[in-house]
């Protein structure tokens, strides 16, 4: 055999300090910010003008971008109403079970201190790229408005 | 006298396949040196955060990252380790400027609306 010293892969880096170091500490971080957020969405509603800033893309082309009625799917889905989430990104309703599914296998790698073992097939980030880039043309479509567009309005600069 | 017989090697350089030459054949070159060949972890790939910054901050940031994020795996997939390290050194760049226009996003909305009164009564829909 040749002598190919199989050295491990860079392990993810770890943060400097010891308690940081503790697996469990940023993913215990990062689910009491989500909770924080989601709290804070819930009870300060985006469907009210001026509580937050408009969608930048929004703002300047008039064009719904993927992302728009984000914040006020997080609202209904904190006070439990899905359709009204579904109504206004339903990108946004349909994201939410991967990042928790992504935080989920991330928390279990940090705690055990096991590497990454596997990345999802080209095809699927092919399609979730694909999905993201036709959901961000037709809802802009002012005949699928109904459907796509936050709250079921036409985009601005397409009439609405 | 030694004609040669394979004539796809007029110069005999090949060494018989079956037979006395002791020297084995030489080992694969490695190719992917930082890795060391197939072993070791897949590299991440930021989805989360092209994730986020598609939703939640700035489109073509965001955009940028999938596609970032997609290479990693497609490379990855193909055996170019070398190529999905290179694709996750960028998908970390493009996190880390969604992150960052997003705080901006924050605090310029803060300064210019909460702060300064900008757009009072203009802003009829938030997003």
């Amino acid at each position: 055999m040749s002598s190919t010293t199989v050295t491990h892969a860079p392990t993810e880096r770890r943060s400097p300090s010891s308690f940081v170091r503790q697996g469990w500490v940023a993913p215990a971080a990062v689910a009491t910010a989500a909770v924080g957020v989601m709290t804070y969405l819930g009870r300060v509603s985006p469907y009210a003008p001026g509580n937050y800033p408009t969608c930048p893309t929004l703002a300047v082309a008039g064009v719904y971008c993927p992302g728009c009625g984000a914040l006020r799917t997080l609202h209904d889905v904190a006070n439990l109403d899905l359709v009204g989430a579904w109504g206004m990104n339903p990108l946004t309703l349909l994201a939410l079970p991967l990042l928790v599914g992504l935080w989920v296998a991330w928390t279990r790698r940090r705690v055990t201190g096991r590497p990454r073992t596997w990345l999802a097939p080209p095809w699927a980030m092919h399609l979730l790229l694909g999905v993201v880039l036709v959901f961000w043309v037709l809802r802009n479509v002012p005949a699928l408005a109904p459907w796509l567009a936050p709250g079921g309005l036409v985009a601005p600069a397409f009439g609405g | 006298m030694s004609t040669p017989t394979d004539p796809q090697d007029p110069y005999n350089t090949q060494p018989p396949s079956s037979g006395g030459y002791g020297a084995p054949p030489p080992p694969p070159p490695v190719q992917y040196g930082a890795q060391g060949g197939a072993a070791g972890a897949p590299p991440n790939n930021y989805l989360v955060w092209a994730i986020l910054s598609t939703l939640f901050c700035c489109l073509p940031l965001g955009v940028a990252s999938i596609v970032s994020s997609t290479q990693v795996n497609s490379k990855w997939a193909m055996g170019d380790y070398a190529g999905a390290q290179d694709s996750s050194e960028k998908a970390k760049k493009f996190a880390l400027w969604g992150a960052i226009a997003g705080a901006v996003v924050i605090v310029l909305y803060l300064v210019l609306v909460v702060g300064l009164g900008v757009f009072g009564s203009t802003l009829e829909t938030t997003y």
